[in-house]
């Protein structure tokens, strides 16, 4: 059956009887959710002539259904068909065993033998049926409208409903007495004094169906195959199944007259079958007579020309594709071939994001970063987008930064990991802003006190691999306006810039769990990515070293030094290597000492050390022209 | 314990090539990017480009153009987390295929891997975050056969080249027809056992027959184009390829998973 139809989910073996649990998908709704469904689907597989329950009544000629009943149906588009017929003469008691446990099987409570047959021919045809007790309708009436304002109904179950203006109902004169297609009421339920009966076969719009049954937050079996679309033409053979059924069970006699609304029936629908476009979509040739034989097998007719008449029970079948569907799964998918498309010989696009974000991944990689997939939920903080329906409290907000995710995971790890063992770990995802924003951010972590340049290194590094040169660290100015202030230790941040163009963020976690942290967003530096890159010409000649030791004071900038070793230096300067920062007892009050390695090399030729001092004379002396700075000799 | 870090002191030429050497420590890519890289390596052989798409998406990319209409009980299959902003969280990759089409004509081979949300309770097999994988190929006269053939291909290069795979009839509103992708299963090589449950077989993935409606809402003409889309989740092949048994695993942030990667 699944290989031509639907999943068989569980098979169980029940006395000496089996229940079988099918996955019927939403399109098969309106057929088969019903027993003589499926029946038709197995008869179609198999080649087996289907049998359709016997419904054939003998009625009571002086039983009349319109002496008992009126009908009256306010809006024709919320209920397209309206069928009902009276039953007397029946004795209202429990029902046989065998439907009894047929009910069970099904997961439906046997109530008694009139309410059990109404369930069990929805089961066996799909069409939901309801049972009124005729002598409970106030003015003989049955009326179909939408509730009033203010109305409400007791259940069969006792359950209390206010109903609205938007929820359709079965009234008689005065009140509701059933939720149409959801639910009956407990005033007209039938119970042991119950004499006559009008049994209802309706069809209703399942949009009105599916919104009332969300409101009123009632799912039942009737509402569950309504809201699915039924077939306004399977009312009539549920119906006198039905009386069938009672006729023969419960004593009782159907009236010799169905009252029957029906204002627009419906005709089946015409499709062409073109066997040309099949073979082209499914890529294979199905010979006409087979593809007609199984058509004829699932109800559908063959009419002249390439037209197919389709069952109005088919009412998932609308388009030639739906056609094809149906041959190419009963002629089995397995038979068609698997072959290479014909296509051009064109070469796939290559996506510029994925390929830098798979660099960045990998340059973190290598730097002995491990990559984290997070949530992408929140359960707090400012200005967030705000789910309307979260799972939890944990997640009633999308993250507008991955930070916090990252220190989580810190924070987590601990316990796992050796005491003090460094924890290095990123992400690269999606973060969310108010209104509608989304964008692509890189962010890393260092877990750990007093991590600023072991991060700085980290992001020197994979900028220098991401071809993205002239980057400067400027001092972080908290504004009050910036929500993330708050976690940053002040001091010890540093805004990644290009120009003056921030390109991100470095800093230190002020509260625990301690960590250095690089922000990026992926998006600014996309557009700075390069993969030029030029060789640096190797100099034949030996290089000099001399070292400088420099006193300035606290608030220096390593980098105001560095500019003026470079600019009094020159081009033969090759590199400076700062190694030593150091802020001690014995030096003057205020004052650091900073150590650099320069070396001198030139490309034309060896340096005479004559050379390199006159050069390095020239730079202490551009060092102590600042009033605080001293070079250490 | 703490633990201490081995110290080796040794004397003469002869040293015990039995103590074990020195811990390295590297980083560790996430197995769902290591599994994404191997899908996108074997679609871009086959000429299919890699695009993305917004995680944020309105209802009309998420179902609507999707030929999944509002008030219909097909809906039901996609759990949606919805945003006070009016969009929701994409239950699929799917959304991308339009987004796709409205900007391109055919001849199209697109791969669109993803983050998709799904309202549901997590357990060890259910998660309400998850990686997706969409694949969409779109010209004059592409078919089923077709489909087999690149879809076949991917899995034996995936799982190995005594993989086999089948397709069954399965709903999906976008496709027409639509099917499910099962192949052999990992665990007993198709002889049946629990994994997957007597069966021999595994369900990874669901695809079909882009829908003449899916063309129409894009802006393509439906009678003029044929084509196919498949989707599966990246977790599930994850789990298959290194037997991982708990989904919630993926996003755990847990290192002595990650680190195993």
């Amino acid at each position: 059956m699944a290989r031509y139809f639907a999943e068989v989910e569980e098979i169980k073996k029940r006395g000496r009887d089996y229940t079988l649990d099918i996955d019927i998908k939403p399109n098969r709704g309106g057929d088969c959710f019903s027993h003589l469904g499926v029946a038709r689907e197995i008869a179609a597989i198999l080649n087996l002539k289907l049998k359709i329950p016997e419904a054939k009544v003998s009625p009571d000629k002086k039983l009349k259904s319109e002496d008992l009943v009126s009908i009256e149906v306010k809006d024709e588009k919320a209920c397209p068909r309206y069928t009902v017929g009276a039953v007397a003469g029946f004795k209202v008691g429990a029902s046989p065993r065998w439907l009894a446990d047929r009910l069970r099987a099904c997961g439906l409570k046997p109530i008694n033998n009139i309410v059990d047959i109404a369930n069990y021919v929805m089961l066996e045809t799909g069409q939901p049926l309801h049972a009124f007790d005729a002598d409970k309708l106030e003015g003989k009436k049955l009326i179909v409208r939408f509730a009033r304002e203010r109305e409400g109904i007791v259940a069969l179950d006792e359950g209390k409903y206010d109903l609205s203006r938007d929820i359709l109902v079965i009234a008689d004169a005065k009140n509701p007495t059933a939720v149409a297609g959801i639910k009956g009421g407990r005033l007209s339920g039938i119970d042991k004094k119950t004499k006559t009966i009008v049994l209802e076969s309706a069809n209703f719009d399942s949009r009105i169906i599916r919104k009332g049954s969300q409101k009123l937050k009632l799912r039942t079996d009737a509402s569950w195959r309504f809201e699915h679309g039924l077939d306004p033409n399977l009312t009539e053979l549920a119906v006198r199944r039905a009386g069938f059924l009672i006729q023969k069970m419960a004593g009782g006699k159907m009236a010799q007259s169905l009252l029957d609304f029906y204002p627009k029936k419906v005709f089946p629908k015409r499709i062409s079958l073109d066997l040309n476009y099949a073979e082209t979509l499914l890529g294979i040739k199905i010979p006409k007579t087979t593809a007609t034989n199984i058509l004829k097998r699932l109800g559908f007719r063959i009419l002249k020309g390439s037209k197919v008449e389709v069952p109005t029970i088919r009412r998932d079948i609308s388009l030639p594709e739906d056609l094809i569907e149906e041959v190419g799964r009963i002629y089995g998918y397995e038979k068609i071939p698997a072959l290479f498309p014909q296509a051009s010989l064109i070469p796939p696009e290559r996506n510029q994001e994925l390929f830098w974000e798979n660099k960045i991944r990998d340059v973190l990689k290598e730097a002995g970063f491990t990559e984290i997939y997070n949530y992408s939920f929140l359960p707090a903080g400012r200005n967030l987008v705000e789910l309307k329906n979260p799972l939890s409290r944990e997640q009633k907000y999308l993250r507008n930064s991955l930070i916090p995710s990252l220190l989580k995971n810190i924070q987590n790890n601990k316990n796992y990991l050796k005491p003090g063992e460094e924890i290095r770990i990123f992400e690269v995802g999606k973060i969310f802003q108010r209104p509608r924003q989304e964008e692509k951010m890189l962010t890393g972590a260092i877990s750990g006190d007093d991590k600023f340049y072991e991060a700085k290194g980290v992001v020197d590094l994979l900028l220098q691999k991401l071809g993205i040169a002239n980057v400067w660290y400027d001092d972080y100015q908290a504004s009050p306006k910036d929500s993330s202030s708050d976690w940053w230790q002040p001091g010890r941040c540093a805004e990644i810039k290009i120009g003056q163009r921030e390109i991100g963020f470095l800093g230190e976690i002020k509260k625990e769990p301690k960590a250095a942290i690089f922000d990026f967003n992926f998006s600014l530096l996309q557009k700075l990515f390069s993969e030029e890159h030029e060789y640096r010409f190797l100099s034949r000649y030996p290089e000099a070293v001399r070292d400088l030791a420099v006193l300035v004071p606290l608030l220096t900038k390593v980098e105001a030094v560095l500019n003026i070793i470079a600019g009094a230096g020159g081009v033969l300067v090759r590199d400076v290597d700062l190694f030593d920062i150091y802020e001690g007892e014995e030096l003057p009050g205020g004052k650091k000492n900073l150590a650099f390695h320069i070396i001198y090399q030139s490309d034309k030729k060896t340096l005479t050390s004559q050379e390199v001092e006159t050069i390095h004379q020239k730079i202490i002396k551009a060092l102590e022209k600042k009033p605080k700075w001293q070079v250490r000799k | 314990m703490p633990r201490k870090e081995l110290k080796i002191k040794t004397k003469g030429d002869w040293i015990d090539v039995t103590v074990p050497g020195r811990k390295i420590s590297t980083g560790h890519l996430h197995p769902l990017t290591q599994v994404r890289r191997k899908v996108e390596e074997i679609f871009q052989s086959m000429g299919f480009s890699v695009i993305e798409g917004p995680e944020m998406e309105t209802e009309w990319y998420n179902f609507d153009a999707l030929n999944i209409p509002k008030d219909h009980p097909a809906r039901d299959a996609w759990d949606t987390f919805y945003l006070k902003n009016g969009l929701l969280l994409r239950t699929h990759t799917s959304p991308v295929q339009v987004r796709y089409m409205e900007k391109h004509n055919p001849p199209l081979r697109i791969i669109v891997p993803g983050t998709v949300f799904r309202h549901e309770a997590t357990d060890a097999s259910h998660e309400f975050q998850l990686f997706q994988v969409e694949g969409l190929m779109v010209d004059k006269t592409i078919s089923v056969a077709n489909l087999k053939a690149v879809i076949g291909e991917f899995f034996c290069r995936f799982f190995g080249k005594n993989t086999k795979f089948r397709l069954r009839p399965d709903f999906f509103p976008f496709t027409e027809p639509s099917f499910d992708i099962a192949i052999t299963c990992l665990v007993c090589s198709g002889k049946g056992c629990p994994a997957c449950k007597r069966t021999g077989w595994m369900e990874v993935a669901g695809a079909g027959m882009v829908h003449p409606n899916v063309f129409k809402y894009s802006g393509l003409i439906p009678k003029n184009w044929q084509g196919w889309a498949f989707g599966f989740g990246l977790e599930r092949l994850a789990m298959l390829k290194y037997k991982i048994n708990d989904i919630r695993l993926f996003r755990s942030g847990d290192l002595r998973f990650l680190r195993q990667f």
